[in-house]
């Protein structure tokens, strides 16, 4: 049952060599447990999975899909959108537009919420928004927007408690950005907010920025906790690099920038904001 | 100094036990204790809070690859896996349930085992399922020590029982002695 380190070690050698994937550093506990769960779901040792792999690039595909963890909620953690509010919503506010990244989206739940949450701030217009994700599939259900209620329904008081916290006329109902049918076990996203949003793959271990502009607000959340400290501060790196001057970065509630790079940026609660080169 | 450790695994029901616990430890404990218990996804916030105020010891709700420091407590957030990482650090995670929960009693002591070895003491408190009983079962394939709460004095039996049964318990005890072994085990160095 045990899977040896070896064999965790030739997993991630063979896939490096057969494809563009690189897992050298992901943390390491977790990565194991999904190497467990591959081994358990697909039902055979890890050397037969590498060996499948080889052959078949379906497969593989297939392989780096379940290694990553897709999750994600409708308005995240309530205090931290507060936050956003607070620290970043104001400067944004001074923009023409806004340039809005959100890293390893999954399905796009968060990435919506953003964009409600935009609106009611009045800045929908002008705001430009690009999803990315490691994972293809999981961008193409991001695009669509339709959830399924049984899983999404405890995180609706999430909106509540966001968006009818931060402005105090009449209550905003869910009406407004979603179509929820319980009988058909559906939560569909406004076609409004579909459009405004744009889906790339990206994989945060090798590629840098792709997408020809500067971001003014990164969100990466509950991301890079499954990457280790290296590779953490190297994306930190990148990030910085690729925020606008004075732009800001929103990560997970129990994550923090550690190392040299934490002194780019000035840390307001869970909002960092992008110091200048020189300091 | 010894790196050694204590993992402490119950469900939300032993929240009064371990605060109990805690309240008990001297001022300065020198080693770091991990804590990981089933908790309501409602509740979210306030467990570290609650406990600290019982406590001169810092208890924290860690940051993922925070380093793990000697004389704290650290506590599992809600909703994420709290691991120990092979280089002194608090791995956490939202990858799946696994018995049930996140997080997940036997992640932590797993982890932990791989860590500290023999110098690991593991504490089983009440609660309703069987996690933890793969992690204790790690705690003794590397030679470290167990002890599960007394079956008949926990609200609910399920969680130390499967220890027993795997027969990776060293002791069964009660709260009582439980204190008395922890202060032991800070006390003693190795």
């Amino acid at each position: 049952m045990d899977i040896h380190d070896e064999e965790i070690k030739e997993f991630i050698e063979i896939f490096a060599s057969l494809s563009t994937y690189n897992f050298s550093d992901y943390s390491e506990k977790s990565f194991r447990r999904r190497m467990e769960k591959i081994v358990n779901d697909n039902n055979c040792s890890l050397s037969d999975i590498i060996k499948k792999a080889k052959n078949n690039t379906t497969f593989l595909e297939k392989i780096v899909r379940d290694i990553t963890v897709n999750t994600t909620e409708l308005f995240r953690d309530p205090k931290v959108w507060l936050e956003i509010q607070k620290e970043i919503i104001p400067k944004l506010k001074e923009l023409d537009t806004i340039n809005l990244w959100h890293a390893g989206c999954s399905s796009g739940q968060e990435l919506y919420s953003m964009l409600m949450f935009m609106n009611e701030n009045g800045l929908l217009e002008k705001t430009r928004t690009i999803g990315t994700d490691i994972n293809t599939e999981i961008l193409e259900e991001a695009a669509k927007g339709n959830y399924k209620y049984r899983f999404n329904v405890e995180y609706l008081p999430n909106f509540d408690q966001v968006l009818n916290v931060i402005q105090e006329k009449e209550k905003i109902p869910y009406s407004k950005y979603m179509d929820i049918d319980q009988s058909k076990d559906s939560i569909k996203i406004k076609p409004f907010l579909l459009n405004k949003a744009e889906f790339l793959k990206h994989d945060l271990v090798k590629d840098k920025n792709v997408f020809g502009r500067k971001f003014d607000f990164i969100i990466c959340r509950n991301v890079l906790i499954y990457f280790n400290n290296n590779l953490q501060n190297k994306i930190f790196d990148m990030f910085w690099d690729n925020l606008n001057e004075g732009g800001f970065l929103v990560i997970g509630l129990h994550e923090s920038i550690m190392g040299s790079t934490s002194a780019k940026f000035i840390k307001k609660g869970q909002c960092y904001i992008k110091k200048s080169a020189n300091g | 100094m010894t790196n050694k450790a204590i993992v402490i695994g119950g469900s939300a029901g032993s929240f009064k036990i371990v605060m109990k616990i805690i309240s008990l430890l001297p001022k300065k404990i020198d080693i770091p204790i991990f804590i990981c218990l089933h908790r309501l996804r409602s509740a979210r916030k306030g467990f570290a809070e609650t406990l600290q105020i019982n406590s001169s010891i810092k208890i924290i709700e860690p940051t993922d690859k925070e380093i793990i420091e000697s004389n704290n407590i650290y506590i599992a957030p809600a909703n994420y896996h709290m691991y120990i990482l092979q280089n002194g650090r608090i791995g956490l995670s939202i990858e799946e349930e696994l018995n049930h929960s996140r997080p997940s009693i036997d992640l932590t002591f797993i982890t932990a085992a791989e860590y500290y070895k023999e110098n690991l003491l593991g504490i089983i408190l009440s609660g309703a399922n069987d996690d933890g009983a793969d992690g204790f079962k790690k705690i003794k394939r590397n030679n470290g020590k167990t002890i599960a709460q007394d079956p008949q004095e926990c609200e609910v039996s399920v969680m130390p029982l499967s220890c027993i049964k795997n027969n990776s318990t060293d002791k069964i005890l009660t709260i009582k002695e439980i204190i008395k072994e922890i202060q032991f085990f800070i006390s003693f160095n190795i």
